[in-house]
């Protein structure tokens, strides 16, 4: 039982370091839309 | 529930922004980026007076609101959006006492943009010093703002500065300058096109060679009923639009500021003329990094032993504490040797900043950049190269970004191409370890050989910087003409909150940025070293049980054997032995090819990787300086670690290009993957041809 649960965690512990690199590195990264000073309300700076 | 209200604190450089910044926020602060750029975003909380919170953000330095850079258009572009979840309702303009006039510049432009504006007046406890008076009334009365006369140094105005915050609603929003008077014919068209906004605002968004969104040049000139200007005239109009306000300025401090000239006491003068001498000034300069190496190793091998010993006792114990199992083992010989691997340079990362941030607290490091831009010159760089290279000694990233602010593309490119070159933080834990290892433990003239050798690796690093921007110089046919100017701030002693903040906040981000990517690769690493393919590994222990069954070994050596071959057959092993024959020539071994193919990551990542691959399967308590001080070389036997291959890990780890996060910056910062990829062959060549040259001749 013991060794099934530790085989759990370790198989676990290294899908999320994977899955942490993977993402940090290979995947993109998403672009935060920054909200543009303009469009249907105008330049928004009156 | 208690209000929160959006305060933008803005100013020239070197006003102490920044310890303005820190002394509303104190700790309650963090540092990010903009969105979508990687400019430093600091944010903080200030709590005011009957619950009120003030959400601050400490906008970068600009000079004026005519933007030449990317920093400066970070705070154009929240000033003009008013649906910026950031857009402030309160602006503070942060300024010196001793360059009022030219930080009144900001203010007024600020100030006309209608939103409550308070202007802080800082160090004025060197008013007496510098022979200084001001009529606060009068400023405030012509100013039409409230004024904060404070000072962080002395802590003095803070209380007074919170209490006007609270009051922000009693600010007027009267301009200071009338934006018809730049030009009337002009401005009067421009309000009967756009009679519904702000003159001033669309006075900037036409002026900017930045796009505000969808509302750049281009949405005036598509405008009927206006007509804009040529590119030529904006400019002209933009000269008359200073000089209108330096008018005002300069009336407003006729009456409210007084300097007596007879009454200063300057010592800034006297302190120059050594400091930027042509002989006393280097001599003083490479005297301040001897001095700075020499603490990084006398200082901190104390805390740093007790670190290293610490990790190992954490490992034991766990092992021995825990059940028995896979997962203990990934704890003990993964997780925490590897932590191991980072937090052991905590002490030696955080002397490096505490000089950098007193050399740049004190004024002096504007000194280096002047005394410096003599020698830049002659191999094609600016003398605004120098930041980058000084700053590249903390970490490559924030270096590249700071390139922005060199007006020559020539210039900023070959800047950003060289500045990886320059010995960053994330070197360190390399270069200390195989110092230590290496480099024999004596002194000549009171300097330790190993700090000598440090400041060495540095100077190389400088040196060949600089060197390749020679060639680049030669070799790039790009036309750019360039100029040099920069602020000598006044010499100051310097702030222990904002050096503690600074020492704090950046071995902060040094530890849990790499931390959680070696953590990361340390339980990946130790999977991959633990676990492995085919029989050689899986019945690894009859296989050596059966081969060495003839010899009289100890328990202890037999299952030495087992998992010394368990670890050559696990998968890292195998990875490993794969790329051996490009690694040998240059005196390393399987493992120390793996911890190079890892620290591509991040060069820190080298050490935890040792520590993690050389831990596995050793069951007693060592630290990772005498684990690798323990390996021995497979093929000529002596250790592994011996000088010829330390020196030539030094110098590869000197002159490649390990670090992926670089990598993206300079292709952010190029716009092409030219240029990093240029980057990435050149340097990792040249790195392997010196480690190769420097074995061979040393072996």
């Amino acid at each position: 039982m013991n060794t099934i649960i530790q085989n759990i965690l370790v198989f676990t512990s290294v899908g999320l370091a994977v899955f942490f690199l993977a993402k940090k590195y290979f995947l993109p990264a998403k672009k935060k839309s920054t909200k543009a000073c303009g469009g249907d309300d105008g330049c928004g700076c009156h | 529930m208690s209000k929160q209200i959006n305060v933008a604190l803005i100013g020239n450089p070197n006003t102490g922004k920044t310890s303005v910044f820190n002394a509303l926020t104190g700790l309650n602060q963090k540092v990010g980026n903009y969105p979508g750029i990687t400019v430093e975003k600091k944010e903080g909380i200030c709590k005011l007076p009957r619950g009120v919170k003030a959400h601050i953000i400490d906008l970068p330095g600009t000079y004026s609101l005519n933007a030449s850079s990317l920093d400066e258009n970070v705070v154009i572009e929240l000033l003009l959006n008013k649906t910026d979840k950031d857009y402030p309702d309160l602006a503070i303009v942060v300024s010196d006492v001793e360059n009022l006039k030219r930080n009144l510049l900001l203010f007024t432009q600020i100030k006309d943009l209608q939103i409550p504006t308070i202007l802080v007046i800082n160090m004025s406890d060197r008013m007496a010093y510098k022979g200084i008076s001001l009529d606060i009334d009068h400023l405030e009365q012509e100013l039409k703002t409230k004024i904060a006369l404070i000072s962080t140094r002395k802590n003095k105005g803070i209380q007074e500065l919170k209490e006007l915050i609270t009051h922000y609603k009693e600010l007027s929003t009267e301009p200071c300058l009338e934006a018809s008077s730049i030009d009337k014919a002009y401005f009067d068209n421009l309000r009967k096109a756009f009679p519904n906004q702000l003159l001033y605002k669309l006075w900037l968004v036409i002026t900017q060679d930045v796009n505000f969104g969808k509302t750049d040049r281009k949405t005036f000139e598509a405008v009927e009923d206006f007509k804009t200007k040529s590119n030529a005239d904006l400019k002209r109009l933009q000269q008359k639009e200073t000089i209108k306000r330096y008018q005002f300025i300069n009336e407003t401090l006729k009456v409210g500021q007084t300097i007596d000239l007879k009454a200063a006491k300057d010592l800034r003068i006297k302190l120059d003329r050594i400091l930027t001498h042509k002989v006393w000034g280097y001599l003083i300069f490479g005297l301040i990094l001897l001095l700075i190496f020499q603490a990084i190793y006398d200082w901190s091998s104390i805390p740093m032993d007790f670190i290293d010993s610490s990790f190992a006792s954490l490992s034991e114990w766990t092992k021995n504490t825990l059940p028995e199992g896979a997962f203990t083992n990934l704890l003990a010989e993964g997780i925490i040797s590897g932590l191991g691997g980072i937090v052991i340079f905590i002490p030696q990362i955080a002397f490096l900043f505490l000089f950098i941030s007193i050399l740049e607290e004190s004024g002096y490091m504007s000194r280096v950049v002047f005394l410096m831009d003599r020698i830049m010159r002659r191999f094609g760089l600016s003398g605004k190269s120098v930041v980058p290279l000084i700053s590249g000694t903390a970490c490559a990233i924030p270096a590249i970004m700071a390139t922005r602010n060199i007006e020559s593309w020539k210039e900023r490119l070959i800047t950003i191409l060289v500045t990886p070159f320059t010995t960053c933080a994330a070197r360190l834990p390399v270069y200390l370890i195989i110092i230590a290892l290496v480099i024999p433990e004596g002194r000549i003239f009171g300097l330790s050989y190993q700090a000598l050798t440090l400041m060495l690796l540095y100077l190389i690093g400088f040196g060949t910087a600089v060197g390749s921007a020679w060639i680049l110089n030669k070799v790039l046919k790009i036309k750019s003409k360039s100029f040099f100017v920069v602020e000598m701030p006044n010499y100051k002693l310097p702030l222990l909150k904002n050096v503690a903040l600074t020492v704090l906040e950046k071995t902060k981000a040094f530890v849990f940025g790499a931390g959680k990517i070696i953590l990361a690769i340390s339980i990946v690493l130790w999977f991959l070293a633990s676990y492995g393919p085919g029989d050689n590994f899986n019945n690894a222990e009859s296989i050596i049980t059966a081969q060495y069954a003839s010899e009289n070994l100890s328990e202890d050596e037999l299952n030495q054997k087992i998992e010394s071959h368990k670890l050559e057959h696990s998968f890292i092993g195998i990875a490993g032995h794969a790329i051996e024959p490009a690694i040998r020539p240059l005196g390393y071994d399987w493992k120390i090819g793996i911890a190079i193919v890892s620290s591509f990551a991040a060069r820190e990542v080298f050490v935890g990787t040792l520590a993690t691959i050389y831990s596995v399967g050793s069951d007693e308590e060592e630290t990772i300086k005498n684990r690798m001080a323990g390996e021995v070389n497979p093929i000529l036997g002596g250790p592994l670690f011996n000088f010829a291959s330390g020196i030539s890990l030094l110098l590869f780890y000197a002159f490649a290009m390990q670090c992926m996060s670089t990598l993206a910056i300079v292709k952010k910062e190029t716009n092409s993957w030219k240029w990093p990829l240029y980057q990435l062959v050149i340097m990792s060549a040249f790195a392997y041809i010196v480690a190769l040259v420097a074995y061979q001749i040393l072996i």
